[in-house]
């Protein structure tokens, strides 16, 4: 395992903002052994203390608080009074003091700063993990009253509220961050399942068929069935399924969001059907065949009503 | 009344669907048999780690988990869950409609919450929350053990997978996870 090529991971897991700690204090322990934050030097590059950030985190999670620690103050030698530290060092405190402490600390920052979204979160999530959920929405929605974009706090809230069993405010959390980030089919699909979960049915189906509108490979060329269902394609046709199913055992249907049935149920299952059929059959990207067959042929062939 | 005996395989498999996921609730199903005054769980297919409470993923795993018992000749006999707070063990609303559903067809169904707190012992780290005081016979007495070995040592659980898993790549065996059996060490 090589120091460039831990540097890599570091820096893939950063873009895609990846929980994936054990990998990462893995990889940055090597890199921290080996002296190679400081070979990456801080000019220009600001690497050497995001990678160090990353990696007191990760300790943090895997609950090696020795190494965090050395991190934490390596950065905080270098940045002092800094707001990011501020919030490193809260999460640090999280760790091992009880929750009223790191309360404490937030609300002195934020005494100070009420603008200070960072801690603000952190003040939020505490009151989450710690059971005061009315508290934690509450601020919540404080903060996205003020910081309307924040796609990550209307994300928070939507699940805060799915949590509770209260589906319908957690699908209005999400209307916003389609609003704010409409390209991002996996939201699309978020959206479908808490609708179904509402029983919204004909609302749900719509949105199962946005996703795979959006994610189904570029077709102008190939006809549709010569293309092979793959990932988030293949948990939409199953949601499809799934809608056209519930739609056709139950006739007096409701939308709470108001959409209309769909029409050609029958097209549409059978569409879901075949795509599904596909999907299971074709040996995919790796030349291997998918498991559990014949339990999605048999749960395919089972009539719609 | 009825007693409960948890095969090793499943104890293990639980486990590693927690430790793979650790700062995650994680969830499935217990399959088994019944005979006479014991129910036997031999093994699980584990569920969801995303989006746990959402349910049709769900409802469309607990179909296939059943159409792929029932072709191993073995019923649902139960749920689990693993919260991804260490001091969370009560069953999630979403745990209780799962068992309710599984009871409808299992009038002894189980549901067992992971303590996390035990996770790390060598001590069964499972509580039942259906019936109180029942009687858990884990594998062996070293299962727990053997489960902490296997992922601390071996991380053999980054080869487990469960539906969510299954849905981003469809050649992920989550009903089965040959991966991840071990040779019982019973003699």
């Amino acid at each position: 395992m090589s120091l460039q090529s831990a540097l890599e991971r570091l820096a893939t897991y950063r873009a895609n903002n990846t929980r994936a700690s054990q990998d990462i204090f893995r990889d940055g322990l090597l890199v921290l052994q080996k002296s190679g934050f400081k070979k990456l030097g801080d000019d220009g590059k600001p690497f050497r203390w995001t990678s160090l950030e990353q990696l007191v985190l990760a300790s943090i999670d895997v609950g090696r608080l020795d190494v965090a620690d050395q991190c934490l103050q390596l950065i905080a030698d270098k940045f002092p009074n800094s707001p990011r530290i501020d919030c490193l060092i809260g999460i640090r405190m999280e760790a091992t003091e009880p929750p009223e402490t790191a309360l404490k600390y937030y609300a002195d920052i934020l005494d100070a700063d009420s603008a200070n979204v960072a801690i603000w979160k952190r003040r939020i999530s505490v009151l989450r993990r710690t059971g005061k959920v009315e508290k934690a929405v509450n601020e919540l929605m404080q903060l996205l009253d003020t910081f309307y974009t924040d796609v990550e706090g209307w994300l928070e809230l939507a699940d805060i509220y799915a949590s509770c069993n209260q589906y319908d405010h957690s699908l209005q959390a999400l209307s916003h961050v389609l609003l704010l980030t409409p390209q991002n089919p996996f939201y699309v699909l978020q959206a479908a399942e808490t609708a179904y979960t509402s029983e919204d049915f004909y609302l749900a189906i719509k949105m199962f068929l946005t996703v795979v509108d959006m994610t189904d490979a570029d077709d102008s060329e190939q006809l549709l069935q010569e293309s092979t269902p793959l990932g988030i394609t293949v948990r939409a046709w199953f949601g499809v399924k799934l809608c056209a199913r519930r739609i056709a055992q139950n006739e007096n249907l409701k939308s709470s969001s108001n959409t209309s049935a769909p029409k050609n149920l029958e097209l549409l299952d059978e569409l879901a059907t075949e795509r599904l059929r596909v999907a299971y059959s074709s040996s995919g990207e790796k030349g291997e065949i998918a498991k559990g067959r014949q339990e999605v042929f048999a749960w395919v062939a089972t009539p719609l009503a | 009344m009825v007693s409960y005996s948890l095969s090793e395989n499943a104890y293990i498999k639980i486990f590693f669907h927690a430790a793979k996921h650790p700062h995650l609730p994680v969830n499935g199903v217990l399959l088994g048999r019944q005979a006479s005054d014991v129910v036997v769980i031999e093994d699980i297919i584990p569920l969801l780690h995303h989006w746990t409470s959402l349910s049709p993923m769900m409802e469309i795993g607990l179909d296939l988990a059943k159409g792929h018992a029932e072709a191993q000749e073995m019923t649902l006999v139960g749920y689990y869950q693993a919260s991804e707070r260490l001091d969370d063990t009560a069953l999630a609303p979403v745990g209780e409609r799962v068992a309710q559903k599984i009871r409808d067809q299992f009038n002894d169904a189980v549901a067992f919450v992971i303590d996390g707190d035990k996770l790390g012992t060598g001590d069964p780290a499972l509580l039942s929350r259906i019936h109180h005081g029942i009687n858990i016979l884990v594998g062996q007495t070293d299962s727990p053990s053997r489960a902490i070995t296997l992922v601390r040592d071996h991380n053999l659980h980054e080869k487990f997978g469960d539906f969510d898993d299954h849905l981003e790549d469809v050649t992920i065996d989550w009903l089965r996870n040959n991966a991840c059996r071990v040779e019982s060490s019973e003699t």
